[in-house]
């Protein structure tokens, strides 16, 4: 039979001691450099914020090493037969702190757009600065926190093993959240790489390189102690993610630091090579981060919410497969018209128009599966979140093929369509799956009867609707204005419109935005009230035995 | 476990089972079959016809035989003599005759309005009114002329620009650089709201008077009515660039003034410096 976390004999015992001292022993030894870079960094900084970080890095490696420490002189550890859910609780409150510092940070920005003096004339306060905390709270911090959070919960149940170790997920959600936390105390002092979506510079780049090599390792050995025949696809799309980003962070962030008594590093490549590292680096971070760990998240918790079988595994497959091998081909149509050579456009735009096909796979298997539960869109406003996820989902690649077409792309490169599209991709699809499948998750791992309030719940879902509908709206007009003003000739060879003719035509459509934005927000609070309330409600009266692992038979 | 048969959909599951999720075994839709086949199709079509994959030596450069390069410059071509025919008689006419040309305004102001809200609006405003350290335009106050000749040339070389021939004016830095007693300041200041009709006060603009004309004269003239050969602005009007109260002149004779035109030459055809100019000299009409 399988081996089965559970069913250990005396000597695997003490084999999984040895080695668990060993392990142990390992991340005491990479949290006491850790603690000595920090301590480094803090005593050797030109400047105050780097100081700063230096301390922050000091504190939470020593933190750490200390809790750790302690634990290696722990003679006799009990690890209860159960899945290990603390630390999935940490990251869920993570996701939701970070969404709402990032949801609130977006609409000022909108704000300040819509009524460019909200800027108050700061250094620290200008869109330039302000905008990576934005995109980074809201990618790593609320994204990055609810695919580390799910996919531990997802790996154990698909596996029925607990995490391969105690000490380990710790390391990695403490170590991925003070990466954050540098990223974006970082940005209002002009502390960034200046690369978009990787703007962290290298100090920061090497915990989260530490972190997600841990949690790389982590994830293999609790599929690896798996009681299960088969890996669920669902894990097949958090490994992707997992595997993926870890390329893409080190390569995109190969950078020469300048000094460890300053921030400012320089990178590796120049030029167009650097353009096209960025855009290999940002276009498979939208592909393996905001696409395929969600749609591992969606492989998990729509079938399970659902009661309904996943409609095809083969279509399971052409869609992992598709996505996996054709999204690290198409990060150049983000260059399009650019000084980038003609066939690396080309090639880039081709595999964009195959990978549609593969992205609208998965979205036919994942309205399909709802087959003979359609009557749950209607009452369970967590399964309605996850449908119109999937319908964003579907919108937003069907839009990334369209716009990756060279002349397509002209209505859209350097536009608000591009906006748009974006948020149309991380408002509808990213976040809307993850509200469902937090809705759902809190109350399993905390153990509650179930969410605090399904009127709250809906009202949350209508708010982010609206909000999503204004804002990508908004955009799409905006952006196509844009792009139709900005092109046009005179019979005589001068332009027909100046360029701050077309400011002045956005000024509806931001102040559109910026009240759509608000809509989002005012529905994401409603959610994280009504997460809060549901975490500070009554326990289940007797033992979930969903939240048990089975013994193998 | 064995394959079982759903009775929702009739169709049997691959007999796998994860925490209570099941797969269904659903064929891939023929329609996705062929589509995924016409996207490839489509794909090695655009593959052959435009550059795409790299060789050994060099890449294949499609049947097109297209480039993007290409394409820009023969557009820019185009564009340039497009509107070298379109403007020629702003190249070749000299400005008495392209003012006394009444059709010419009619025709080209909204178009030279772009190239203007492009390259000069950021300072001067979208409508050449200017702003605080910036020029207006419109008020038929010039600081080097109000010669279309002389406007052109501020154009082409700028104003404390980094051109060659670049016009230099400065006020300097009187108080900073200690070039005057603060008392003197202090009663120059009161002298120059006297001369521009502001409420002062007449003792010590009497006293300031002498300063002035031993400090001040040599560009802004001796009654303050400014001088077109060193730019030096008229103190007697009501045109400020940089503010007309009691502060700002004391900042001004404190720090020193030395705005700066960028020289357009290069930047901008000499058709187009000359459109512009012709745009400036509309507004005064």
């Amino acid at each position: 039979m399988f081996n089965s976390a559970w069913n250990f004999s005396a000597t695997q015992m003490q084999a999984e001691g040895n080695m668990r001292d060993a392990a142990l022993g390992c991340q005491v030894a990479i949290l006491l450099l850790l603690f000595a870079f920090g301590v480094l960094i803090f005593g050797m900084a030109d400047q105050g914020i780097f100081s700063l970080h230096g301390f922050l890095i000091a504190l939470v490696a020593g933190f750490g090493a200390l809790k750790l420490i302690d634990k290696l002189t722990d003679p006799d550890p009990i690890i209860p037969l159960e899945y290990k859910d603390d630390v999935i609780k940490f990251g869920v409150l993570a996701c939701f702190l970070w969404g709402l510092i990032g949801f609130t940070i977006g609409d000022v920005l909108a704000w300040q757009l819509a009524i460019p003096s909200w800027n108050g004339d700061l250094s620290w306060s200008n869109f330039g600065r302000i905008r990576p905390i934005h995109t980074t709270a809201v990618i790593f911090g609320f994204g990055g926190n609810a695919l580390i959070a799910t996919s531990f919960y997802v790996v154990q149940r698909t596996s029925r093993a607990r995490l391969a170790s105690e000490t380990l997920p710790w390391l990695v959600v403490g170590g991925y959240n003070l990466f954050v936390l540098l990223a974006v105390t970082g940005y209002p002092f002009g502390i960034t790489q200046s690369k978009e979506y990787a703007e962290p510079e290298w100090y920061a780049d090497l915990i989260l390189l530490i972190t997600w090599v841990a949690y790389l390792y982590l994830y293999l050995k609790t599929l690896a102690r798996r009681a299960e025949p088969h890996i669920y696809v669902a894990n097949w799309y958090y490994l992707g993610f997992i595997v993926v980003i870890a390329m893409l962070h080190v390569v995109n962030n190969l950078a020469i630091p300048i000094s460890f008594s300053n921030p400012k590093s320089y990178p590796l490549f120049a030029g167009v090579q650097d353009a096209m590292t960025q855009w290999w680096y940002g276009h498979n971070a939208v592909g393996f981060l905001l696409t395929a760990g969600f749609l591992g998240m969606m492989y998990y918790f729509l079938p399970k919410a659902s009661g309904r079988p996943i409609y095809s595994y083969r279509m399971s497959i052409m869609g992992f497969w598709g996505i996996t091998f054709l999204y690290l081909w198409a990060g150049s149509h983000h260059l399009h018209y650019t000084a980038l050579p003609d066939w690396v456009q080309y090639l880039g735009m081709t595999m964009s128009i195959i990978l549609l096909v593969p992205s609208w796979g998965s979205v036919f298997n994942g309205l399909l599966t709802l087959n003979g539960a359609w009557d749950k869109v209607r009452t369970d406003p967590a399964i309605r979140f996850m449908m119109v996820a999937i319908l964003f989902y579907g919108l937003a690649t069907f839009e990334g093929s369209f716009l990756a077409i060279r002349p397509v792309n002209t209505l859209s490169h350097y536009t608000d369509w591009t906006v748009g599209h974006v948020h149309a991709g991380a408002l509808g699809w990213v976040a809307f799956i993850t509200f469902g499948a937090m809705y759902k998750m809190v109350p399993w791992i905390w153990k509650r009867e179930g969410i605090y309030s399904l009127r709250l719940e809906a009202w949350h879902f209508w708010f982010a609707l609206g909000g999503t509908l204004i804002y990508v709206g908004a955009m799409w007009n905006s952006g196509i204005t844009q792009s139709l003003m900005w092109q046009p000739y005179e019979p005589s060879g001068a332009f027909t419109y100046a360029f701050i003719d077309t400011v002045d035509a956005m000024i509806p459509y931001y102040w559109m935005r910026a009240i759509g934005g608000l809509l989002y927000l005012i529905g994401a609070l409603i959610g994280a009230y009504n997460i809060y309330m549901t975490v500070r409600g009554a326990d289940l009266p007797a033992p979930d035995p969903r939240a048990r692992p089975l013994p193998a038979e | 476990m064995k394959p079982e048969i759903d009775p929702h959909s009739g169709q049997e599951t691959t007999g796998h089972e994860w925490n209570g999720i099941k797969e269904l075994n659903h064929p891939i839709p023929r329609v996705f079959s062929l589509w995924l086949w016409a996207s490839i199709l489509c794909a090695a079509i655009l593959w052959v016809l435009y550059p795409s994959f790299p060789g050994y030596h060099q890449v294949l450069g499609g049947v097109l035989g297209y480039s993007s390069r290409g394409a820009v410059n023969d557009a820019v071509i185009k564009g340039q003599e497009q509107r070298a025919e379109a403007y020629a008689k702003f190249a070749q006419e000299d400005y008495e005759t392209l003012l006394n040309d009444p059709a010419l305004k009619a025709t080209y102001q909204d178009e030279i309005g772009v190239l203007f809200r492009d390259n000069c609006a950021a300072c001067h405003g979208r409508n050449g009114q200017g702003q605080l350290e910036f020029p207006n335009l419109r008020d038929d106050h010039w600081l080097w002329s109000a010669d279309p000749e002389e406007i052109q040339y501020t154009l082409q070389v700028g104003i404390n620009a980094d051109h060659e021939d670049t016009r230099m004016a400065e006020m300097p830095p009187f108080g900073r650089d200690e070039w005057l007693e603060q008392a003197d300041i202090d009663h120059v200041i009161e002298y120059v709201l006297q001369i521009s009709n502001q409420p002062h006060n007449a003792e010590m603009a009497h006293l300031g008077e002498t300063i002035f004309e031993e400090n001040c004269a040599g560009c802004h003239g001796d009654a303050g009515h400014g001088g077109y050969e060193n730019g030096a602005p008229s103190l007697t009007d009501t045109a400020w660039i940089y503010g007309s109260s009691r502060a700002d002149i004391a900042d001004t004779l404190h720090n020193g003034r030395r705005g700066v035109m960028p020289a357009w030459s290069g930047r901008l055809s000499e058709s187009e410096i000359r459109q512009i100019t012709m745009y400036l000299m509309w507004w005064a009409d």
